[in-house]
């Protein structure tokens, strides 16, 4: 059967695009949720043009082969792995900007772009497309609409869903549809384009997106803040908000991760406060001016240690880039990290913390929360010494323990990464039986056969 | 470390993040994830290490297809010497005998003879027979470096400090003329420059074999006899050169080697022939030359700051010499050493692209510091643009006379 199925995806779309030997099936088993093997797939496929999809997702259809779409493979939740094994379809070679549109605030790029490559473009053109995950350099926008990915700057701007206006995606019969479209306005049925976006490629094959743009902001700044203690952090960040300021990027960082960015940043940052703010600030100079003076007021309220504008663009830069190294960079100092994605409204910002630190204490294993703390997405990373039986037994304990708390507090849980395969167990919890049953048609009416990215999501979720 | 057993911990640090997705230019040519830094490790460790994959003939494809460009460890957050590691597996998979007999039997003499043998000019079909393509190459010059140069020479002004020379085997079979630069503008500036007798090649086109022992004999020989000097700096004009002299030495000869003091006061005398000019500042007359020149960065040379920026800072005393920036995301020409001989239609596209953003720019003249980058970029072009060493277009500012 193995062998018949290299053969006819090679038929389908030439034997330099389908890859089956066993190292390449290696190398597409994992995303970046560490390292180890979720499941091997059965062929790599790798499509230039709607129609290969449209002729390779045709004959999956037909012979019930799972198929998992695939961008950098970035993914933190699993949702990329072919637990099921199948066909892996990677979508980097679909990586055409096709138009940014000035008149109109809008671009159109196909699915396997990078990213940081469309920020670049786009800003060429003085345009701006805020979606800011921290992976951007490797990601792409097939991937980003896959996962509603975010990052710092969800604070002001949102996440990746706030920008699609439109989609061409391949469904599982093989159809091509276009939906949404160029219009900022758009009042037409249902909204299918938000429905694929999440979907974590469970429901079709996106290969073109339509974004919104804004104009590039003329200034920014970065301020950093110091503060005594992770609970002094957290307060400042809700006040800061609840003062009516929205700074462009609001991050909190403990006293680990800085010692750790430390290693990236010129010059290092004087380590003797418990928790840390980096904040960015954008727009008009004046506003920027008027802004940076009101967070100084709000933190020098709470007391902070130090607040310090950074007028060195470079100083500036150094310091977001370590900020995007984070999570790599824990991982070279401990076994395993699971990074998790819990998010809560802002107000109750200090609440989590200090339950985060609780849980820490009571499970007995190091819990960093480091994250978006300006859209409540703060990221607590069970962090793992080494890999032992009893150590993954903490650390789930520790997880069911965030996500029970996260809940509480009116949060959810995943603000960005999406729920793959790490986060479907609680999936129930925050949606409930009934919305997991309307999950399931929808996936039934679009995927009958249940080929699209099977075991994602809900936990039986190949059983349409 | 030689053994591929012993960077099992560093491997482990590798955390899949796919942030060398970003920069690997093997990865970027063919976006396939198992030409990128995060899966070779992967596979390297499923099958030499752990022996769960066998040794296939595409594991060793995947080890070979890599230009140890290390742009992937400057990327790197988690700083997996992913470099290192290729190197360690080809030393797994071929205990130095990567490549055919004849072909190690001549890259051996021409290391020993650094650079120098007439093997090439006296039979071009022993190159092809190599794999070389003569258009690629460039031509060995009828007058060594070392012909033209020997012992100690006394600077033209007043002497402000003493460097060790460690002229490599392209500057001085192929490129004198970055030699004769070197020597001249450095004693303009008051610098006295000895030049050690015996020195062999730097030991990179044996680490590239993955034949490590070649790579620790030439490493040794060239420790003692530099540990003698007496001179502050020693001062290469290669990236390579620099980095195998300064970081790999210290990587192969690990403790328990007798000459290991030697190679860390060594290491530390080490310093880029640019980087120490920007250093110690010109004193000779401003240069000035009517030029617009762009600078391609040499993978090696980005490790390090102060190495990448050394040419550009440089130059910019040049009066007159106008500088445009390659917009090219800092791609790899494809060279890779000798990478380009085996994996010709690989490195082919990527010199394309390479050209591409350089004839975009106004530059009529490339300089880098890499010859290996230098030959290649130049046989891109043909005659249409000139590419050479900074130090170079640096003396013809002063007006020198550069054979
Ligand atoms: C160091 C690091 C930092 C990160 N920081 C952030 C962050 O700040 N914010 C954030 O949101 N995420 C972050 N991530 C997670 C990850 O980068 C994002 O989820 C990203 O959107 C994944 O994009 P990708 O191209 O790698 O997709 P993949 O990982 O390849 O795929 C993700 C999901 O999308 C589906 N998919 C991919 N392409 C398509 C397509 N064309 N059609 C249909 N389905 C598709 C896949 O099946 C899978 O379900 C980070 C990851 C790392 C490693
Ligand atoms: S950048 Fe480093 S840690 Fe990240 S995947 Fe590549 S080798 Fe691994
Ligand atoms: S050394 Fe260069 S070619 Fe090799 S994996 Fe790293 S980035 Fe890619």
């Amino acid at each position: 059967m193995k062998n018949g199925l290299a053969r006819d995806l090679k038929k389908q779309i030439g034997k330099d695009n389908v890859k089956t030997d066993s190292e390449d099936l290696l190398a597409y088993c994992s995303d970046a949720t560490h390292q180890s093997i979720k499941g091997k797939p059965d062929a790599i496929v790798l499509p230039l043009t709607p129609q290969d999809i449209s002729k390779i997702v045709s004959y999956a259809s037909k012979h019930q082969v799972p198929v998992v779409p695939r961008g950098a493979g970035s993914g933190l939740s699993g949702s990329s792995t072919p637990i099921k094994g199948g066909i892996v379809l990677d979508i980097k070679r679909m990586n055409r900007i096709i138009d940014i549109n000035k008149g109109n605030l809008t671009a159109i790029a196909e699915a396997g772009v990078v990213l940081a490559r469309f920020h670049k473009q786009v800003e060429k053109e003085n345009l701006f497309y805020p979606p800011d995950p921290q992976s951007m350099s490797v990601c792409t926008l097939g991937g980003n609409v896959s996962t509603r990915a975010g990052g710092p700057r969800g604070v002001k701007y949102g996440t990746t869903g706030n920008y699609i206006l439109g989609l061409e995606v391949v469904l599982p019969d093989g159809s091509i549809i276009h939906t949404g479209g160029s219009c900022v306005k758009q009042s037409v049925g249902y909204d299918i384009t938000h429905l694929m976006t999440g979907a974590e490629g469970t429901l079709g094959v996106i290969t073109k997106v339509t974004t919104r743009l804004l104009p590039l902001p003329a200034a920014k700044k970065t301020i950093i803040v110091k503060c005594r203690t992770t609970e002094q952090a957290a307060i400042a960040v809700s006040d800061i908000i609840a003062a009516g300021i929205i700074p462009s990027m609001l991050e909190f960082l403990s006293l680990g991760a800085i010692a750790l960015m430390n290693t990236l940043i010129s010059p290092p940052i004087v380590a003797d406060g418990e928790a840390y703010l980096f904040i960015e600030i954008d727009g008009f100079p004046v506003q920027i001016e008027e802004d940076a003076k009101r967070i100084k007021y709000v933190c020098e309220d709470v007391d902070v240690m130090e607040i310090r504008v950074v007028e060195d663009k470079k100083e500036a830069a150094s310091y977001w880039k370590a900020r995007s190294s984070l999570y790599p960079l824990v991982l070279s100092f401990v076994k395993k990290v699971i990074v998790e994605d819990v998010t809560v409204p802002r107000n109750r910002i200090p609440e989590f913390v200090k339950s985060i630190e609780k849980i820490s204490a009571s499970t007995g294993i190091a819990i960093g929360v480091s994250g978006h703390a300006g859209d409540g997405n703060m990221h607590p990373s069970v962090l793992m010494g080494d890999v032992s039986e009893e150590m993954e037994k903490k650390a789930q304990d520790a997880i069911r323990q965030i996500v029970a708390c996260g809940l509480e507090l009116g949060g959810s849980i995943s603000g960005e990464h999406g729920i793959g395969i790490h986060k479907a167990e609680f999936i129930l919890q925050e949606m409930g039986a009934r919305q997991i049953e309307l999950f399931k048609s929808i996936k039934k009416a679009i995927d009958p056969e249940g080929i699209m990215n099977p075991g994602k999501i809900w936990i039986d979720g190949d059983s349409v | 470390m030689m053994d591929i057993v012993d960077y099992k911990d560093l491997i482990d640090k590798c955390s899949h993040c796919a942030f060398c997705e970003a920069v690997c230019p093997v990865f970027k040519e063919d976006l396939l994830e198992t030409h990128v830094a995060r899966s070779r490790l992967l596979i390297i460790k499923e099958s030499l290490i752990d022996h769960h994959l066998p040794v296939t003939r595409r594991v060793k494809e995947i080890v070979n297809r890599c230009l140890l460009c290390a742009q992937c460890k400057n990327a790197c957050p988690a700083g997996v010497p992913v470099d290192d590691i290729v190197i360690a597996a080809r030393y797994n998979l071929y205990q130095g005998k990567r490549s055919p007999f004849f072909k190690r039997q001549i890259m051996k003499h021409i290391m020993a003879q650094r650079g120098k043998s007439d093997f090439f000019r006296r039979a071009g079909a022993f190159a092809t027979k190599m794999g070389l393509d003569m258009a690629d190459l460039p031509q060995i010059k009828r007058q060594s470096f070392s012909d033209m140069y020997q012992g100690t020479y006394a600077p033209k002004s007043k002497r402000r400090a003493k460097v060790a020379y460690f002229a490599g085997c392209a500057t001085n079979a192929f490129y004198p003329d970055t030699g004769d630069a070197v020597m001249k503008v450095l004693s303009r500036n008051g610098v006295e420059i000895t030049l050690p007798e015996g020195l062999v090649c730097c030991g990179i086109p044996a680490l590239s074999e993955g034949d490590i022992e070649t790579a620790k004999e030439m490493m040794k020989i060239n420790i003692n006899i530099l540990s003698k000097t007496d001179a502050d700096y020693i001062v290469t004009d290669c990236t390579s050169c620099f980095m195998t002299l300064k970081e790999k030495s210290l990587t192969i000869i690990d403790g328990s080697d007798a000459i290991r003091q030697h190679a860390e006061t060594v290491s530390l005398k080490i310093t880029d022939v640019m980087s120490f000019l920007n250093q110690t500042g010109l004193t000779d007359d401003f240069p000035a030359l009517k030029e617009t020149y762009t600078y391609h960065i040499p993978c090696h040379a980005r490790g390090m700051a102060d190495l990448m920026t050394a040419p550009v800072k440089l130059l910019s005393n040049v009066d007159q010499a106008r500088y445009v920036i390659l917009d090219d995301d800092n791609g790899c020409c494809g060279a890779g050493g000798m990478f380009f001989t085996e994996y010709k239609a690989l490195s082919g596209a990527m010199r394309d692209k390479k050209c591409r953003a350089i004839r975009q720019t106004a530059a009529t003249t490339i300089v880098t510091q890499c010859p290996s980058c230098r030959t290649y970029i130049q046989a891109g072009f043909g005659n249409d643009k000139k590419v050479t060493h900074p130090m170079v277009l640096l003396a013809r500012g002063y007006g020198l006379y550069i054979v």
